[in-house]
């Protein structure tokens, strides 16, 4: 850290700011690019908080300049980064910090917190949210979209909220208030969830071709399935639905 | 003389717009801005169904779309197939096509839809890939911007909307657009063709299912998946039975 000028005073980003911020993070990746990935989205988000903090033009621009270097990380897990970051940037501004600070400490949290996000909202929540949204459908028709949107909203908002807070308020600390939220903790019973509801839409495509009175197409479709999950790592999605509609015309023409 | 919704041409081009208009919107939310979800299969298609006035059109395209879809993870730098995309142009064609035929969205119609424009999921794929490399200019415009002392530089993160809104709107658009040559076809079929674009579908949902189980990456899926498939199918026959 560098040594602090004494007489400048500690400069704070108002609420009001903090909510801009927290808004334009939303539009983190609206710009996504090979070179800086998420740069340009955290350079724009953050763009409210250092223009209260650097309230010369150029000081500003310099400092948006630090941040249009590179920056990846799980779009929601970087309300964390981000809030943290204007808290450096606070610090930084006061002279309190130096600017190399920030920059170590996106660097230091992008990967892990990307991993981190990437295994529950992507790969844990999501799926299990989409799956028991697609299980309701027969019971609550168009309410099956409601239930979807709930079930992922209801996490995901608070949680980038909640990051967001913390890691303004606590800077480098909120590695260790993300480490005891437990995220990872959640996945294996999310992911349970979703499996069982797979299990239930797997019956619902038999049943579907089963009834009334086709055993031999149920049979057909619960065959395919496990085919296809079978080949499906050497297949692709794409061409495994081309596989089966080829399949389907082939054998459904039979059933006239 | 091509099938065509109640209200006519008038109501085509009416479809058209708001399928212009809610695919754009969801192309940005999907990665862009947001990522509420709103783009997923699951919620598009309905949501468009009932824009057009056929909600159970949409949940028939939607449900097997989110399901084959569900694997697919944008991680780094990798780009999944574009779900969205598919499923917009899908429900843009497949629903505007049962309302011209009076009939609403069946399978074989479904099967038809999905046979003809599943490889927009590729180039949906394409289409983010060039959408990418127009960001890497917007982001030299920054860097020149900041260098120049603009402290509104970054800015130009918004510009990266448009190009995504863009392309979604008017291929959706033209999807509605082309809606009465698919119910056209759909008409011609006989009924061996359509006993085959049943069976297509319901091997469609097998697939799908199969892809959802896949989806969740845990060893433990496929065994609990299985238990949780034959409790059900147990428990329908026997209701079935009782009943």
């Amino acid at each position: 850290m560098r040594a602090l000028p004494l007489s400048q005073p500690v400069r704070r980003v108002s609420t009001r700011s903090l909510a801009r911020v927290f808004f334009r993070s939303f539009f983190l990746q609206a710009s996504w690019n090979p070179r800086g990935m998420q740069n340009l989205g955290f350079a724009d988000a953050i763009t409210p908080a250092l223009r209260e903090l650097y309230p010369e033009p150029a000081e500003c621009a310099k400092a948006v300049a630090r941040h249009l270097e590179f920056f990846n990380c799980h779009p929601y897990m970087a309300a964390a980064i981000l809030g943290g970051a204007v808290r450096l940037e606070e610090r930084v501004a006061s002279g309190e910090a130096a600017p190399e600070t920030v920059s170590s400490f996106k660097r230091a949290l992008g990967p892990p917190f990307a991993a981190l996000g990437d295994g529950f909202f992507w790969l844990a929540l999501r799926p299990a949210a989409a799956l028991i949204a697609a299980a309701s459908e027969p019971f609550v028709g168009l309410g099956c979209v409601f239930v979807f949107l709930l079930l992922y909203n209801a996490v995901h908002l608070p949680a980038r909220l909640w990051l967001f807070a913390t890691g303004y308020s606590r800077a480098e600390g909120v590695v260790e208030a993300v480490g005891r939220a437990h995220l990872a903790t959640g996945t294996p019973l999310l992911k349970a969830c979703a499996a069982a509801m797979g299990g239930a839409l797997a019956a619902r495509g038999v049943l579907a071709a089963g009834f009334p009175l086709r055993p031999f197409q149920a049979l057909l479709v619960a065959s395919t399935m496990v085919v296809a999950f079978a080949i499906l790592p050497r297949l692709g999605a794409t061409r495994a639905v081309y596989f089966a509609l080829l399949l389907g015309l082939v054998l459904g023409a039979r059933f006239v | 003389m091509f099938p065509l919704p109640a209200g006519g041409a008038t109501q085509l081009f009416t479809l058209a717009a708001l399928a212009a208009l809610i695919a754009g919107l969801s192309a940005i939310e999907r990665k862009g801005a947001f990522q509420l979800m709103l783009s997923r299969p699951i919620v598009l298609a309905p949501i468009l169904g009932w824009a057009f006035g056929d909600v159970q059109g949409g949940i028939l395209l939607g449900i097997p779309l989110e399901l084959l879809f569900l694997g697919g993870v944008n991680l780094g730098g990798s780009l999944p197939e574009n779900e969205s995309l598919l499923a917009g142009a899908l429900a843009s064609m497949v629903v505007p096509a049962g309302l011209a035929m009076h009939t609403g969205v069946d399978a074989p119609l479904a099967a038809l839809g999905l046979g003809l424009l599943l490889p927009l999921a590729y180039f949906g794929r394409r289409l983010e890939r060039a959408a990418e490399g127009r960001n890497a200019q917007l982001l030299e415009q920054a860097m020149a911007r900041a260098e120049r002392g603009d402290p509104d530089a970054a800015r130009v993160n918004l510009l990266g909307l448009l190009l995504p809104f863009g392309a979604a709107a008017g291929i959706c658009a033209v999807c509605v657009l082309l809606s009465p040559l698919l119910a056209l076809a759909r008409l011609q079929c006989g009924q061996m063709v359509l006993s085959a674009l049943d069976g297509a579908w319901h091997a469609v949902w097998a697939v799908a299912a199969a892809c959802a189980i896949r989806a969740i990456r845990d060893p433990r899926a496929p065994v609990l998946a299985g238990i949780c498939a034959v409790a059900v199918i147990g428990a329908t026959l026997v209701f079935r039975w009782v009943s």
